[in-house]
């Protein structure tokens, strides 16, 4: 190894000299990692010129110890060891680069994530294992090679999927800047949930009275293009140079419209209205609401008498005077070309009928805060007046129910909704309003009122009389003559049970990820929570954009939120893709293959696994072509290559062989290789350490882009070494932020498989793990159970694999 | 919105559908299903029953259910069936 290293500096005439940084983070790696050990554990590593430890690199007296000891020492590689590469990689890149030295020089050992918070009752084999991850990535990077970045043009045009508050207010504020916007509606009308809504709290101002405008302002704004009863179908491309495909589904009514109203007199089909939840009718042809933007008329094809080219029923088309209706629309396809997304699909609400002791569905004077909110505006069904549904009559005692659908392990959705306190401390102050003599109760596991004004508004629904109740009704019955309720539970301040009459129930229902997210999520190669809404690259500092670059979150999208956080957070996310647009250009990470076209013989084998067709082969010549600009990086490509024609940069064979000689250096047979995916596996193992999840510390993660990195080689390596067992671990099949790369992992793993059976050795010492971002647990425990396997393996399987393997030992 | 519906709107009965009387001239019908077919409502099935002519004339089977489209009037090669609007009684 070390006659190679030679070799390599011996080309660029220069001697390696590597810089290495032990961060102690305060006492979060310091705490169980003796840091400056491990410092003095690397200064003995080959071609290191000085090892360091610091109490906080990323500090900028850490970063200009970094700076002085490049020009000062004439280091011309860094290694630092804190935490993982996703946090700090792009800060520790920019120090180098401002020292005048390359920022693909830099290499991360990451001792915090996954290491000090996941060993912190261990500080002996924590140090140990700190030891052996600084081991390897001095390994990688004696053998890193500087590498320029191409430059992309970004396209300054802006998409927004989604027209509730949130995406009307990235739209404008995206537009106002100056960019071109288009905003994609599926629904006839943007607005969203919002526009359903009677009034907003704190302050209790009308909600559509405040959207309206806004609504308007965006259908009139000379940068907006407006694409309602429109769905994404398609999205290809990368950061600053989106394609997107949209369905543009026919509204039969033309814009010349006046939304006068007189078709939807005449239309003799009626069915009912889902802006007023079911409570209203609408005609086959209608517009959602008063208010809507576009304001238009459309027509319900499901609905309508009319079926493709046969009029039946033609009185719409009488009535209209502008001749406006056309029943010869066709679904268009637009094609679209952006630099930047912004995800605000918003939130669906929880169906209560899945729980048979509320009775909604069956009981008719049960609803859910949706449907109230409905009733008590003046818009809605009932014309603002609070009636129950089975006898249209003013109720004397109101009773919500909270948490229906939050927090509670029976619904299966454990998070709290954000929204419905609140909510329901406005709804009871509305009805205390309006019909003072309501006697309103409020059955409640904790009241979160948690925001600004949010405290004095509970204080004030308290002050005027609303009784709040600790403690959910196990169940509601319903007296069958006169549709009243009674509501039975335990009163858990008092310890003792309640029976209690109401006339009316509302169940103040939870938020839930929209049910089509996992649509969007295929589109856009995106991550979810476990939760199921969109996650976010970082939770703390980059809470507004998604792990995939150019793709920023609005709103409900990334989790439950009222409308002030909704607009907050869209304005952020017009700001983020703003910059991008503002740069008008973006570097593209040098991460794609190194061809080497003197061992290439033309197989194809790669043009075959590019998920993204950035590879051609030209028979004739027997060339190959790479497309930078199109490549992805996922590097399935060099894994595939039989010949070692192709490579990755800064992910090379050489590199990752070289990491896993350093692991399997010492104690081999003791310890788990594992090779994580960047984007979910990597990140799962990040989470575990971020939630202080302990596991064995016999783990040593060698990082990728992509699982579909992972050549068979590196594998048989680890073995050929002595490994223990390896593990593969990737994000979830049809998740992959390489659009499939990783189905070919799956097939060499199987490849894989099969040879050590056929070999007669235990195939269970090759793991395969498909873990999201989300799943540290998963991790964690995958590596438990591993650890049981490695106490199990016996010397002689290992001696048995070493010998299997040991053509693995030639490679490079 | 997927939100499930399940209730009668509270405005039905406040919704204005036109009442229809459906007239079959049943002798003059000579079977070919058209009228059944083409109703988009559905309103109309064969029946067991022979006319002069030897066919099943069409039956109602709710005329509630008729919007007075008049399609069956339009298709009816034979001028047999034909629908009129019921006159409005008691604020209907």
């Amino acid at each position: 190894m070390v006659g190679k290293e030679e070799s390599e500096s011996a080309k660029d005439g220069e001697e390696v000299r590597i810089g290495v940084y032990v961060c102690h983070c305060g006492l979060n790696i310091a705490g169980s990692v003796d840091c400056e050990e491990v410092a003095r554990f690397a200064e003995t590593l080959p071609q290191v010129a000085l090892a360091k430890d610091n109490q906080y690199m990323c500090s900028d007296q850490g970063q200009e110890l970094i700076k002085n000891d490049i020009r000062e020492h004439k280091l011309n590689r860094v290694v630092v060891a804190s935490c993982s590469p996703r946090l700090h990689e792009p800060t520790f890149r920019k120090a180098c680069e401002e020292a005048g030295l390359n920022k693909y020089l830099f290499e991360m050992a990451n001792i915090r994530e996954q290491c000090s918070w996941v060993h912190l009752h261990d500080r002996k084999a924590a140090t140990e294992k700190a030891k052996d991850l600084v081991k390897m990535a001095v390994a990688k990077a004696a053998l890193l090679r500087p590498a320029e970045e191409i430059e992309v043009p970004v396209i300054r045009k802006a998409l927004v999927i989604g027209g509730g508050v949130a995406g009307i207010q990235a739209a404008l504020d995206l537009a106002d800047t100056g960019y071109k916007v288009y905003l994609i509606e599926k629904e006839p009308s943007i607005g969203g949930r919002m526009a359903q809504i009677d009034k907003t709290f704190p302050t209790m101002d009308c909600s559509i009275c405040i959207l309206a405008p806004k609504m308007s302002d965006l259908g009139h704004h000379p940068n907006i293009e407006l694409f309602t009863n429109s769905e994404v179908v398609d999205v290809k491309g990368h950061i600053g140079n989106f394609h997107v495909k949209v369905l543009k589904k026919p509204r039969y009514v033309a814009d010349d419209c006046t939304a006068c109203g007189e078709c939807a007199k005449v239309c003799p089909v009626t069915a009912p209205n889902e802006f007023d939840v079911g409570l209203a009718t609408r005609h086959a042809i209608y517009t959602p609401f008063a208010q809507a933007v576009p304001s238009a008329y459309m027509i319900d094809m499901d609905l309508c008498l009319n079926k493709e080219n046969i009029i039946v029923c033609d009185k719409c088309l009488e009535a209209c005077e502008r001749q406006a209706i056309n029943f010869e629309m066709k679904p268009e396809n637009v094609e679209l070309e952006v630099g930047t997304i912004t995800v605000a699909t918003g939130a669906d609400v929880f169906d209560p009928s899945s729980l048979p002791n509320y009775g909604y569905g069956k009981y008719p004077n049960v609803i859910t805060s949706l449907e109230f909110e409905r009733l008590i505006n003046a818009g809605g069904p009932s014309g603002g007046r609070l009636i129950r549904p089975s006898d249209m009559q003013t109720p004397k005692r109101v009773a919500f129910i909270q948490c229906v659908g939050s927090r509670s392990d029976k619904s299966g959705r454990l998070y709290c909704s954000n929204v419905c306190c609140m909510n329901t401390i406005k709804d009871s102050l509305l009805i205390r309003e309006h019909w003072p003599e309501t006697e309103i109760y409020v059955f409640y596991v904790d009241i979160r009122a948690y925001g600004k004004g949010f405290e004095d508004l509970y204080k004030r629904a308290r002050k005027e009389g609303v009784i709040f109740i600790r403690g959910l009704p196990a169940q509601i019955i319903e007296d069958r003559k006169t549709h009243d309720l009674w509501l039975i539970g335990e009163n858990t301040l008092q310890k003792d049970l309640y029976k209690a009459n109401a006339d009316m129930v509302i169940l103040s229902i939870g938020l839930e990820p929209r049910r089509d997210s996992e649509t969007v999520q295929r589109l856009l190669t995106l991550s979810r929570t476990q939760d199921g809404f969109f996650m976010e690259a970082h939770p703390k500092l980059r809470p507004v954009d998604a792990a995939t670059g150019g793709i920023f979150f609005a709103g409900c999208a990334e989790g439950p939120k009222d409308i002030k956080d909704s607009v907050t957070q869209a304005s952020a996310a017009a700001a983020r893709a703003g910059i991008l647009m503002a740069k008008g250009k973006v570097t593209v990470e040098a991460i794609t293959p190194l061809f080497d076209p003197e061992k290439c013989t033309a197989c194809g084998l790669c043009t075959k696994v590019c998920p993204y067709n950035a590879i051609t082969l030209d028979k004739k010549s027997k060339r190959v072509e790479i497309v930078e600009a199109a490549c992805g990086g996922c590097g399935t490509c060099a894994a595939e290559c039989p010949f070692g024609a192709l490579t990755q940069k800064h992910f090379t064979d050489e590199q990752i062989l070289a990491e896993i000689d350093a692991v399997t250096e010492e104690d081999a047979e003791e310890k788990i290789v594992a090779f994580c995916c960047n984007w979910c596996a990597y990140a799962g193992a990040d989470f575990a350490g971020v939630s202080r999840m302990q596991y064995p510390p016999n783990v040593r993660i060698i990082r990728t882009m992509c699982s579909g990195r992972v050549a068979p080689k590196f594998v048989e390596r680890a073995f050929a070494r002595g490994a223990a067992t390896v593990l593969v671990a990737g994000c979830y099949p049809g998740d992959c932020h390489y659009i499939d790369a990783n189905h070919h992992t799956q097939k060499r793993v199987e490849k894989l498989w099969k040879k050590m059976e056929r070999h007669g050795l235990n195939k269970e010492r090759l793991q395969l793990l498909w873990a999201s971002a989300a799943e540290g647990e998963r991790f964690a425990s995958k590596i438990r159970e591993m650890q049981t396997l490695v106490e199990k393996v016996k010397p002689e399987e290992i001696l048995a694999a070493k010998k299997v393997f040991e053509k693995a030992l030639g490679e490079v | 919105m997927p939100v499930r519906m399940w209730r009668q709107p509270l405005d039905i009965e406040k919704v204005k559908r036109p009442k229809a009387e459906i007239h079959i001239i049943k002798n003059q019908c000579k079977g070919c299903g058209f009228c059944i077919q083409f109703c988009p409502q559905n309103v109309l099935e064969e029946s067991e029953e022979i006319n002069e002519r030897g066919f099943h004339p069409p039956r109602v089977i709710d005329e509630n259910r008729c919007v007075l489209c008049s399609f069956c009037t339009s298709v009816c090669p034979d001028f047999a069936i034909y629908t009129v609007e019921k006159a409005c009684k008691d604020g209907c």
